[in-house]
């Protein structure tokens, strides 16, 4: 690339918290249009803002999770502006005093620092009808409580962007602070961009584009608007300093408002609502709440269970999927060939069905029972397949898929050595074979065995006696 | 109906409804019939709720009837029009929310009704409790009892005048620079403006939210502190109330004088004062002393800045807190504007006062970047300064004493179109809300005119109960003049 690019994130997550951040109403996703709503929440005149505790608690936990200094002392603002999804006509926000800030989080090899993370209330939705030609407000998430976590400009590359998001957003569920569902907008990502000449240690004019609300989107924006910036740049022209949006469709950037006169929001305390002061006891209560984060799960997984780093890393990375190992271990503590079934057949399963974990139509019980029947030696690795195959499509506990399809393996050895005695018998030819050095033949009394023992039978069990009676002495 | 006066005190009237000299229904009924009578030359009420007045009046009297009537049981209220009241318009006396009625109650609201108090309707103020008048209303004027000529005092000039005319027994309003003392004052009644956090804002429009209080307006001292009682007490719907141990606000009441100093701060008495008001107060601060009080001339130097710092933190505020009122959920709607911005124009202009667009532009430029620093901030540090000035008075001093206001109350359309004069006259009752202190008016003398002059007492945080004492023993001695109609 002929410039260098600079960017800086600002990350919107959705908290998961019951109810909304200044009053009682739900703050889970979807909901009639303006079904979750209260006097509060749509700013009636005479309501006051209550702040919900849980929702200090998930942004402290969050800024645990991005290696933040947590404030004792943090504090809200309000943002002043007009527009008709805002009902009080202002946003409640943390401006001067945010509860996080000087966390740094790890990429690869590199480290992005987070300049802070505060709190604020979300805003609703417009619904624009071009038919009716009218604009409907929706408030029902008006009040969803939001951190934003905002880095400082130390991403150099759309890729290294995207895997900011993806590791910011996995700690965040880890820390259990945000679902971050891109495609329902419960993690939304603002890009700041700007790009310079290698070398070159000042910053050049950026843009920012709002609103970005999947990885492919981050990657597509940003490199469209480094290609737009550096043609400018090429062609002798000034970069604005603007705010931009990303249009899905043709992947392109624009102008968001026409107008493009700075914002003044004058914020100023917020006067209903008393700062908030967090003692060293609640910071250590929090603390000691906190849950697993993917670092120290990557180390148990490699360290305590002797996973491949590879599988490890997989798994870590998909926390339902990790969640669902960790399930079946508590029930059945394979390590290894847990996270193999899981890895292999249940994810191929998955993605050929383009479905979740959570949609299975089995426990992590199940799993642990499959894979108990397949150590133990009671069915064989090709009919835990078929278990998990049976499993995956209509659900059901594998002792009893495996008794009604006869999967359970022979193990009467009693049964096996008649066989053994039978077949030797019958193939005096072979036996001699055998014993006089060939090991060809082996096979083919194995295969014999086989046919007459079913398949039900424990193909160790048949070798093993198979071979003690050929070693065994004439009798 | 025998035994009833409407210039009872709610004690004497609560009294009556005990002993069972008149009915509830009987009693809100003469309010009623005196509100009918009187209500067009006051213009104190913006709505009456005859109806739902004497459906609680019945179930007040059932209350008497069992034996449980709480202090307030049966007594007719006014409100503020500016406090929330569940399926009753509450119209900050503008014309942007002349039709909105609240879905809900507030706190003060709900917890006059658990003590089946009853609320004759909604009183008149200025517009969004921004002024000293009560003439910047939609709904028109109010006119002062005392002589109809004259203000009742604002922003609570309803909730003054109903008082003082015996159209209510007591009423709410609200102080967020003097709005509750100033009209007590104008119009010969007692009024506190409580600690800040004392008693819940939810469901009080907002003016400027760090300064709003609501209070009573009584009679007496004891009435406002039976009112104060109802109200009072920390309230989860608002974060900024406190949580108090049970006040009882009558726990001082007929105590000794000996042990109390009250300040005098000099600033509180120079020449803007009217000689009038400096010598009515200064009489009762010997009056004080008679008692047994000792006093001392103290000094609070930044008084001088307090009404600059006041009009620019509660207009940044105010501006804030009413940017809400757009025309698109509820209120006022303009009926021309294509665009949302000519749309919510259109509504602003139209809904809002005169004096509302003052001190929204006023608070939006002192909010405004580039000029921040000079204006918000500046204010903000002043109100550090007051404060600690205050805390320093009140650890020498158990209360302080000054006029309520300048002067008397004055002509209807004297000044109230002129800003500065009208901003500067409330220098002597915008520091206890600056400082969150709380402040009660009383009456403590008529001029030449048998005009009411109010002094202040301003006390420490959460002592209201000290304020009511001094006021009370004050009032024992003090021949009131009803305002004659």
């Amino acid at each position: 690339m002929k410039y260098e690019t600079v960017i800086g994130l600002e990350i919107h997550a959705e908290m998961l918290t019951h109810s909304k951040v200044f009053c009682g109403c739900t703050a889970e996703f979807g909901g009639e249009e303006n079904t979750r709503v209260c006097p509060r929440c749509s700013g009636l005149p005479g309501t006051l803002p209550v702040l919900n505790q849980g929702a200090v608690r998930l942004a402290v936990k969050a800024g645990l999770a991005l290696g933040c200094e947590i404030h004792p002392y943090s504090a809200f603002d309000r943002k002043n502006y007009f527009y008709p999804d805002l009902p009080k006509a202002y946003q409640i926000t943390q401006f001067a005093h945010p509860i996080c800030t000087d966390g740094a989080v790890d990429i690869g090899e590199k480290t992005v620092r987070i300049n802070r993370i505060h709190i604020e209330e979300d805003a609703g939705k417009l619904v624009h009808d071009d038919y009716e030609n009218v604009s409907l407000a929706d408030y029902n998430r008006c009040g969803v409580p939001l951190i934003e976590i905002v880095t400082e400009p130390d991403l150099r590359s759309a890729e290294e962007a995207r895997a900011l998001v993806e590791e910011i957003a996995l700690r965040l569920k880890y820390a259990g602070v945000c679902d971050a569902r891109m495609e329902q907008g419960s993690l939304r990502c603002d890009v700041n961009i700007s790009i310079r000449q290698p070398g070159e240690t000042k910053f050049g004019t950026r843009t920012e584009i709002k609103n970005l609300n999947s990885l492919k989107s981050i990657v597509r924006a940003i490199e469209y608007e480094y290609t737009r910036q550096a043609d400018l740049l090429d062609a002798g022209r000034p970069v604005i300093q603007q705010t931009l949006h990303f249009n899905e469709n043709h992947g392109t950037t624009k102008p968001l408002r026409s107008k493009e006169e700075a914002h003044d929001y004058r914020y100023f305390p917020e006067p209903d609502i008393p700062p908030i002061l967090l003692s060293d006891a609640d910071l250590a209560a929090i603390r000691d709440d906190m849950p697993e984060m993917p670092a120290d799960r990557l180390r148990r997984y490699t360290a305590d269970y002797g996973l491949p780093e590879a599988d490890a890393r997989q798994l870590v990375a998909d926390k339902a999927l990790s969640d669902f190992y960790d399930a079946v271990i508590a029930v059945y503590p394979a390590y290894k060939p847990v996270a193999s079934l899981i890895l292999v057949e249940l994810l191929r399963r998955l993605n050929d069905a383009g479905s979740t974990v959570g949609e299975l139509r089995f426990a992590p019980a199940d799993l642990a029972a499959l894979v108990r029947l397949s150590e133990t030696g009671e069915i064989s690795k090709n009919a835990a397949k078929e278990i998990l195959r049976t499993l995956f499509e209509a659900g059901g506990h594998p002792d009893e898929i495996a008794e009604a399809n006869g999967y359970l393996m022979n193990n009467d050895t009693a049964a096996v050595e008649a066989a053994a005695a039978e077949i030797l018998a019958a193939n005096p030819k072979a036996v001699a074979e055998y014993r006089g050095g060939s090991q060809k033949v082996f096979g083919f009394l194995m295969g014999q065995m086989c046919k007459k023992l079913g398949k039900s039978a424990n193909p160790q069990i048949i070798r093993q006696c198979l071979a003690e009676a050929l070693e065994r002495p004439e009798a | 109906m025998t035994g009833f006066d409407a210039f009872s005190s709610v004690a004497a009237l609560s009294a009556g409804l005990q002993s069972r000299a008149f009915s509830a229904p009987e009693l809100t009924q003469a309010y009623l019939d005196r509100i009918a009578a009187l209500n067009d030359r006051l213009n104190a009420y913006i709505t009456v709720c005859a109806d739902e007045a004497m459906r609680q009046a019945e179930a007040a009297q059932r209350r008497i009837d069992a034996g449980q009537a709480d202090a307030l049981t049966g007594i007719p209220l006014g409100i503020k029009d500016n406090i929330c009241t569940s399926g009753v318009r509450t119209t900050c006396a503008s014309r942007m929310l002349e039709t909105f009625v609240p879905p809900y109650d507030a706190t003060v609201i709900a917890r006059l009704k658990a003590q089946d108090a009853v609320l004759l309707g909604k009183l008149n103020m200025d517009e969004f409790a921004m002024g000293g008048s009560s003439q910047t209303s939609y709904f028109g004027g109010v006119k002062n009892p005392y002589d109809t000529s004259r203000v009742p005092g604002g922003s609570s000039g309803g909730s003054a005048a109903a008082v003082a005319a015996g159209l209510c027994a007591a009423s709410l309003g609200s102080d967020t620079g003097g709005s509750i003392r100033q009209p007590a004052a104008f119009c010969g009644v007692t009024g506190l403006k409580p600690t800040y956090g004392a008693v819940s804002r939810y469901g009080l429009v907002a003016f400027a939210s760090s300064l709003d209080q609501i209070g009573p307006i009584a009679r007496t001292a004891r009435d406002c502190a039976l009112l104060l009682s109802a109200v009072a007490g920390r309230d989860e719907n608002d974060g900024t109330s406190r949580a108090l141990p049970d006040v009882d606000y009558l726990a001082r009441v007929g105590m000794s004088l000996r042990d109390v100093t009250i300040g005098l701060p000099q600033e509180f008495f120079e020449d803007y004062v009217s000689e009038e008001v400096r010598a009515a107060v200064q009489a009762a601060a010997e009056h004080f002393r008679s008692l047994g009080a000792t006093l001392k001339t103290v000094s609070l130097p930044s008084l001088r800045y307090a009404v600059a710092s006041y009009y620019l933190i509660s207009s940044a505020e105010a501006a804030s807190n009413l940017s809400r009122y757009d025309g698109i959920k509820y209120g006022y709607r303009a009926q021309t504007g294509e665009t949302y911005e000519e749309l919510i124009k259109n509504t602003r202009r139209e809904g809002f006062g005169s004096e509302v667009k003052r001190r929204i532009v006023l608070g939006n430029y002192a909010l405004s970047s580039g000029y921040y620093d000079a204006y918000y901030n500046r204010a903000v540090q002043i109100r550090g300064r007051i404060r600690e000035e205050y805390a320093a008075l009140l650890r020498e001093c158990d209360c302080i004493l000054t006029p309520t206001a300048p002067t008397v109350s004055y002509p209807i359309g004297q000044q109230e179109n002129d800003p500065v004069r009208m901003y500067s006259a409330d220098i002597c009752s915008v520091t206890a809300n600056i400082a969150g202190l709380p402040a009660l008016s009383t009456p403590c003398g008529y001029n030449a005119q048998g005009l009411p002059i109010g002094m202040c007492l301003t006390g420490r945080a959460f002592d209201e109960a000290t304020l009511i004492a001094l006021a009370d023993a004050f009032e024992s001695d003090f021949s009131r003049r009803e305002a004659q109609l």
